[in-house]
């Protein structure tokens, strides 16, 4: 796994504080949530899309790869709309299917933004170390110690989790246990994962946050960081680029209309 | 708080009359215990599993009550000024993915400024004999007996005046053992240790104090190594102790002669047989049995190192990977399938884990549940067969996880027994446990043996394989290398070699 | 109210991670139940409320259902949901913690559980509105949003709370609560 997720180069965008470049992120998503203008979402994408294909330093053959999901949620959720989403200037209708010219724009819209959530997703994920971005985080951002090595200890365990999942799913077999049908067997479900994976995960957490402590960590105290991270000149070119294409990409979108 | 200073000097830490429990219970764990340890001592806290030795270690540091509660109160608390604590688990005491992050760590909290760091890490990597081509190693990458060494050299980093070990190489196959205590008896010539541990032979010569504790949590003596080990063998053997030569005082013990004389020969009948079978993990073959077969009430043990595929040969005989190959069990061929509802039967695995088997919330259903077909009558009396044959506890509606761990072991090996199990296979039953369990286990094994079920069985334990197997099989690098059928009982090593 | 201890925040964030990893297996199911059954989908879709309800339920301390939502949206989003789920997680976990806190983080009962999980799920309805998923016939959001209230409630009052249940059962739950006073009295015996 982590091989796959190798870049071929480690582009520009890898030099930019990761926190920094979160942060943006995050802001953009903001703003293209509460957006409804489809012509600025989908110029958006395409910029974003542009952004991960053109500068994220992974071959092509990968990111389309990646992208597969990107495009059947764009196709899903888009269509669903068109079918079932409101309008009143009606093109077709077909017992409870109805297509109309807003329903169309609907549609348009809701898959236009999960394309852009999935390619500054992507962008962020496939040019970021976990590690540096939670260091990052505490010395940029402040954000408390406690949290970034309570993300970091946990993150490190998924690959135990995982096993045990696949433990308990051939012991379940193995006990010959069946399930009910319906609401009643997901619950039945649930509850046969859940008990032992949260018994084994509450105590192992419990035992680490103890160790922790053991090595004299102490929440708030001051501390050194052995990633020393901070803003460079990749931050200033990132936030200039970021800029000039939102407004550019406003510019069409709004002034142009 | 005025006596204590004083008495500071010479000790490196102390309690005066600690009263302690679980919340919870009725009793306490300890009632009015006082305990001191001198600087620079090397003690070792020997006791039954629930007597509390854990429990005093995290008291004596600060963990209870500081990171965790626990209802105390004692006369007087002397506390060591700094200390380190490497605990049992190699996977619970790490919270970084990488060997230098995880020794960065500590250093950060130390407020140690960055240039200094690399070389304190390297040197602390040296001083318990880790030596990696690569500081930035995953630590998942380490052999457990490695991150135990990772452990103590983290906890060094603090140069720690007292050193508290709480089963440190329980977890740990024998070579890892040796080393575990090697690097410790290396790096802590200086400092105060106390030990908990029940594999004490790497380091019964080393220590200079043994204090043994009582079920209810008193101390029954306190003294040198050599007349303790001496006067108190009784209590070593009952607490589950491996001290030096406990395999010899188990072989030459009544209940293993019984055991052994009336060995009957195993039959002809073949209850497994395979040829050039294959386990799968996606694409990757992660076995291969060039030709093996079982004898109905045989005892196969399977040798090999870690990673070398044994568990997967279990899971590839259970059909839980996907495989290929021919394998008939009681004569009737097993057809491979990819995606399979029900296993073969006939056949049921214990895995390593208990808790990840146990599926109801009392041992009564945990023993029931699969026996859909027959009245509850009929069930309860399976039940309380089991209770009875695998020692656990009388009332039956006790929580499987509320059980002691060896308890936790039987009763996953008890569940695995169905009216149509004739093959039982066990992934390293008696992994982690005292030597009490570890022979109770066996004693198990053999007399289900006895009564016709087929055992099979994955140890890195070769007195085990030496003294109960009738078959040893040995895999390396994802292949089934040798498969040797003993006339009697004869050497694993002879074998393993 | 006590605050939250290191052991309590490790033990949330773990529990937020390790739903998003069972998050993972459940959209995988959820992926083929999709697209061929719209109620089913609904029906299910509960299970995205349950991570800061149930590890409430679990502590019992004030700020654990927020971090944990939190913490269960951001593994979602770095093992390749999207960055919007945060957002989501942001939102669920703060109705839950809000409702909690009305009821002075005192009340653990089913149907607590259950209305705070329909808060979280009114909570992710009004990011929807925002998002453009609720642009629906009207009849189609009375069902699409009536049927994923009550999956919440199922999900978050019945099933968290089982789960719960079974873990106090299990004795895990209760080296992690914090001891009763008279505990200590008891000490004096």
């Amino acid at each position: 796994m982590p091989a796959w997720f190798t870049p071929n180069r480690e582009t520009w965008l890898f030099r930019v504080n990761p926190a920094l470049k979160f942060m943006i992120f995050v802001l953009l998503l903001l703003f293209t949530l509460f957006t409804r203008n489809l012509a600025f979402v989908s110029w958006l994408a395409v910029l974003f899309g542009i952004l991960l294909y053109g500068f994220s330093g992974y071959p092509i053959r990968k990111l389309a790869l990646l992208s597969i999901p990107l495009i059947i949620s764009f196709a899903s959720s888009a269509f669903t709309m068109m079918l079932f989403g409101k309008g009143d200037t009606v093109i077709w209708q077909w017992g409870l299917f109805k297509i109309s010219e807003e329903s169309i724009q609907h549609g348009l819209l809701l898959g236009t933004k999960s394309l852009t959530f999935g390619f500054v997703g992507f962008t962020f994920l496939l040019t970021v170390q976990p590690v540096l971005f939670f260091y990052a985080m505490m010395q940029q951002f402040r954000l408390p110690s406690k949290y970034a090595y309570s993300f970091i200890a946990s993150i490190r365990l998924l690959p135990v989790v995982v096993e045990e999942i696949q433990v308990r799913s051939n012991a379940l077999k193995v006990r010959g246990i069946t399930f009910s049908r319906g609401m009643k067997g997901w619950g039945e479900r649930i509850q046969a994962y859940a008990v032992p994976l949260f018994a084994q995960s509450i105590r192992r957490a419990q035992r680490i946050a103890i160790a922790m402590e053991a090595k004299q960590y102490q929440m708030g105290a001051a501390r050194t960081y052995f990633y020393p991270t901070s803003y460079s000149r990749m931050d200033v070119v990132f936030i200039g680029v970021i800029s000039v294409s939102i407004a550019s990409v406003s510019m069409v979108a709004f002034v142009m209309n | 708080m005025k006596t204590a200073i004083t008495h500071h000097r010479e000790a490196a830490f102390s309690m005066t009359k600690l009263r302690l429990k679980f919340p919870g219970e009725e009793t306490l764990l300890f009632k009015d215990l006082s305990f001191s340890v001198r600087k620079g001592e090397k003690v070792l806290l020997l006791g039954p599993s629930g007597c509390g030795k854990s429990t005093l270690l995290q008291v004596a540091s600060g963990i209870v009550p500081n990171s965790f509660e626990l209802p105390m109160k004692a006369e007087a608390l002397e506390l060591p000024d700094s200390w380190g604590f490497v605990f049992q688990d190699p996977d619970t005491q790490f919270c970084m993915p990488y060997v230098d992050e995880e020794l960065a760590f500590v250093l950060e909290n130390l407020n140690v400024p960055r240039e200094e760091m690399q070389v304190l890490i390297v040197a602390s990597l040296e001083r318990v004999g880790l030596h990696l081509t690569d500081l930035h190693t995953p630590i998942l990458e380490l052999s457990q007996g490695m991150k135990q060494r990772l452990a103590l050299a983290s906890v060094l980093l603090m140069e720690p005046e007292v050193l508290f070990l709480d089963e440190p190489s329980a977890l740990l196959d024998p070579e890892g053992t040796k080393q575990i205590w090697t690097s410790i008896q290396a790096a802590t010539a200086e400092q105060t240790v106390v030990i908990v541990e029940h594999k004490i032979e790497q380091i019964a010569e080393w220590i200079d104090r043994v204090v043994l504790f009582t079920d209810d949590g008193k101390i029954a003596a306190d003294g040198p190594p050599d007349s303790i080990f001496k006067d108190y063998k009784e209590e070593l053997i009952r607490y589950g102790i491996w001290y030096p030569g406990v395999w010899d005082d188990y072989l030459n013990s009544k209940v293993f002669k019984t055991l052994s004389e009336n060995r009957s020969s195993t039959s002809t009948v073949e209850v497994l047989h395979a040829e050039e079978f294959n386990g799968y993990r996606g694409k990757k073959s992660v076995i291969h049995v060039p030709s093996a077969s079982i004898r109905q009430g045989s005892w196969v043990t399977i040798l090999g190192e870690n990673g070398s595929g044994k568990s997967s040969l279990l899971l590839s005989l259970m059909q839980l990977l996907k495989t290929s190959g021919a394998l008939q069990v009681n004569g009737e061929p097993i057809v491979q399938k990819k995606r399979r509802k029900t296993l073969p039967a006939g056949l049921s695995l214990v895995f390593q884990n208990p808790e990840l088997q146990f599926v109801t919330n009392s041992i009564t259903d945990e023993l029931t549940i699969s026996l859909m077909s027959v009245s509850s009558t009929e069930a309860n009396h399976h039940a309380e067969e089991m209770i009875e044959l695998f020692n656990l506890p009388v009332s039956g509606n006790r929580h499987p996880y509320q059980l002691s761990v060896g308890q936790k072991r039987r009763l996953s090996v008890a569940t695995a027994l169905t009216s149509s199990t004739d093959i039982l296979l066990l992934d390293e039953p008696t992994f982690g446990q005292d030597a009490r369990n570890t022979f109770g286990m066996l004693e198990k094994l053999e007399s289900l043996r006895r009564n016709g079920m087929t055992i099979v069985m994955v140890t890195h334990d070769l007195e085990i394989a030496s003294h109960f197997a009738t078959d040893i099989w040995t895999v390396s690098d994802g292949e089934l290398v040798s498969c040797t059928r003993k006339g009697g009982v004869a050497d694993a090593r002879l074998v393993y070699a | 109210m006590k605050k939250l201890t290191f052991t309590d925040l490790l033990i949330t964030i773990m529990v937020g991670v390790v739903f998003g990893i069972l998050m993972k297996f459940w959209d995988d199911l959820y992926t083929v139940v999709k697209p061929m059954m719209p109620v089913a989908r609904q029906l299910l879709y509960g299970m995205w409320f349950m991570t800061g309800v149930f590890a409430f339920l679990l502590i019992r301390k004030p700020g654990v259902a927020l971090i944990a939502s939190i913490a269960g949206a951001g593994l979602s989003a770095f093992i390749g949901h999207g960055l919007e789920v945060l957002i989501y997680g942001f939102a669920q976990g703060l109705a839950a913690e809000l409702l909690f806190a009305a009821f002075r983080y005192r009340k653990f009962s089913m149907v607590i559980a259950g209305v705070a999980g329909v808060f979280s799920c009114a909570a992710s309805f009004g990011l929807d509105m925002f998002y453009g998923y609720a642009d629906l016939e009207t009849w189609a959001l009375v069902v699409k949003y009536g049927l994923r209230a009550i999956s919440a409630f199922i999900f978050t009052g019945v099933f968290a709370v089982l789960i719960v249940r079974a873990l106090e059962a299990t004795g895990v739950t209760q080296s992690i609560r914090p001891v009763a006073k008279e505990e200590y009295s008891l000490l004096d015996r």
